[in-house]
């Protein structure tokens, strides 16, 4: 057994004596799943609407009923005057309120132009503004009797535009970070806090061997939560898995080359385990937040998007969804899977390097 | 020269303003016991380090097994053991997987380590402990299991930095035992000790103060020209000067 394998070998066994961690590890991240999966839905539902109905005419009753059949909104509590509205909307009694102007079924049927008011809290500028399209919608076509939409929008990939089939990649691409980045970034300084490290490193073990047996046990660990992860988004949120699997995998190996890398590189450059913690967390926080993964790429500021080609994550989430969702080849994925592998090769390499310097 | 098994000349070691080891010089032959004596602080360990290639010297050199520290470290650290004064094997892995993990990263082949552990283990009184993990020994024990761990790959020098701290009598006189039997068969001994009993079992001593070594002579000759009744005399007549 050479060297590589001896210290792989080791780091197996003391993972497998390690029981609570490795209950950490194989069971939370399908708790986190989940939980998460469900917790950060963002389809709008349960819009509270209320009506200032000061026209109070068939149509007007028409337009507040259009409003409360839709699968968005569900009724708010009656409004009484327009002092009334402004603080419904304030206080948080409903999110959204329109007021039907007296005189309004008088207008239309002379085709004079009329002003219905939607008012709407825009405190979560997302999902008010989604909220106030479809309000307009609904009104427009009771108004009317119109379907007001010219042309006909179709959606590919995810025809009932789930948000869960677009997070549940998302948070299986954060699990991946979290897992390996987090185990790696202990994996080293935990030697130096027990004294071990320095009893290797009066072996003949070199740097690459060094790095490359402490990657290996976690490489395994990050793919068979990928795995476990991946399956259950198949099985329990349907998500499609419409790609190969074999893009996937070259996927995952690029991108865990990045993060048990600069989780090890942490892990050098720290003294004390919570030191490394904190370095990986902050910098999870960053790929986290400029993957794309909650604020999409394209509504970032221009130098921020300039910031996001250094986030390995993006690229991963890239991948990931891409795959899953709409069947993306080798082909399709190429500049990601490139991008990645450039990352994984630098940041081993660093790793190494980091390792050796600090150790001579 | 090339015969000495740890040869330094000059060898210096400075942390920012603070001098650990200050050009000291000494030369110890194969086979040797050789006491590496000195208070807390006075920088003995700074200078083990050095020799095992651990640290880089500021300024001076060494030679260690016939390897001059600082080049050729991959065959420096096949010819030494370094058994460090803080317990640093795995506690979580069994004595025999502590053994196979060190003989592995050494390079023995799987035959050789199987041969040598199954040598060391009633050698080292480690008989029967195989299967149990480190962290359920007595520390005495532990430290057999450390030295066995150093002696593993039969280097021709080894370093003990305080190998038998905190141990009662019999523990340390079984280490002992053990650190004569491999200098009789031509293993050099580097050892620090804070045990005076232990400095008369070496062939030669040295007293480090204040990262010099102010005397160096065997136990005797140390005795003769301080005139101390015992080593303990001698230690506290020079380190207190």
């Amino acid at each position: 057994m050479g060297p590589l394998a001896s210290l792989m070998r080791k780091e197996f066994l003391q993972l497998r004596r390690d029981h609570a961690m490795l209950r950490l590890v194989l069971v939370l991240p399908i708790v986190q799943l989940l939980v998460l999966s469900y917790a950060l839905d963002n389809d709008l539902r349960n819009v509270r609407v209320s009506v200032l109905d000061e026209d109070r005419t068939p149509l007007s009753r028409g337009i507040a009923d259009a409003l409360w059949e839709s699968d968005v909104f569900v009724p708010g509590p009656p409004l009484a005057s327009g002092d009334d509205l402004a603080r419904s909307l304030k206080v948080g009694r409903c999110d959204l309120a329109v007021r039907i102007p007296a005189g309004l079924a008088r207008d239309v049927a002379g085709n004079r132009s009329a002003a219905i008011g939607v008012h709407v809290d825009g405190t979560n500028s997302s999902t008010g503004g989604r909220a106030a399209g479809y309000a307009e919608a609904a009104i427009a076509r009771a108004a009317t009797g119109r379907d007001g939409r010219v042309g006909a929008v179709r959606f590919f990939y995810n025809p009932e535009l789930e948000s869960r089939l677009y997070m549940v990649p998302g948070i299986i691409v954060m699990i991946a970070t979290i897992v390996s980045a987090m185990l790696t970034g202990m994996a080293i300084v935990r030697e130096k806090e027990l004294g071990t490290l320095e009893q290797v490193l009066v072996t003949p073990l070199g740097s690459l061997q060094y790095v490359a047996g402490k990657s290996a046990p976690y490489a395994l660990i990050a793919l068979v939560d990928l795995a476990l992860a991946t399956g259950f988004a198949a099985v329990w949120f349907h998500v499609p898995l419409a790609g190969s699997p074999l893009v996937l995998l070259a996927g995952v190996l690029a991108y865990l080359a990045v993060t048990l890398s600069l989780g090890l590189i942490a892990s050098v450059v720290s003294d004390t385990q919570q030191q490394a913690m904190f370095t990986v967390w902050f910098f999870l926080v960053f790929a986290i937040m400029l993957s794309g993964f909650f604020f999409p790429i394209e509504n970032m500021p221009p130098w921020a998007r300039v910031l996001t080609w250094l986030d390995p994550m993006r690229f991963f989430l890239a991948i990931v969804r891409g795959v899953l969702l709409r069947g993306a080849g080798f082909g399709d994925l190429a500049r990601d899977l490139l991008v990645l592998a450039g990352m994984g090769a630098a940041s081993f390499t660093g790793a190494v390097l980091a390792f050796r310097r600090a150790t001579s | 020269m090339s015969g000495e098994a740890v040869l330094a000349r000059g060898l210096t070691r400075r942390f920012g303003r603070f001098t650990a080891v200050d050009g000291i010089d000494l030369a110890v032959a194969p086979g040797e016991i050789f006491g590496f004596l000195g208070a807390n602080g006075a920088g003995k360990t700074t200078a083990i380090r050095m020799l095992c290639g651990l640290l880089p010297p500021t300024s001076g050199e060494a030679t260690v097994a016939g390897i001059p520290v600082g080049r050729r470290a991959v065959e420096l650290k096949q010819r030494i053991g370094y058994m460090s004064q803080r317990f640093s094997l795995y506690e979580d892995l069994t004595v025999r997987e502590n053994l196979e993990f060190f003989g592995g990263v050494y390079g023995l082949s799987r035959h050789r380590i199987a041969a040598r552990v199954a040598a060391l283990l009633p050698y080292l009184g480690l008989a029967g402990t195989e299967n149990r993990l480190t962290a359920s020994l007595p520390l005495g024990y532990k430290q057999r299991l450390a030295l066995g761990c150093a002696l593993l790959h039969e280097p021709r020098v080894v370093f003990l930095d305080e190998p038998t701290g905190g141990v009662d009598p019999l523990a340390r006189r079984r280490f002992w035992d053990l650190i004569y039997e491999q200098a009789a068969a031509g293993v050099t001994i580097f050892v620090t000790t804070h045990y005076m009993d232990e400095a008369e079992y070496c062939g030669r001593v040295s007293i480090m103060v204040q990262g010099r070594i102010v005397a160096l002579d065997t136990p005797a000759g140390l005795k003769a020209t301080t005139g101390g009744r015992d080593m303990q005399d001698v230690f506290l007549r020079l380190v207190d000067r």
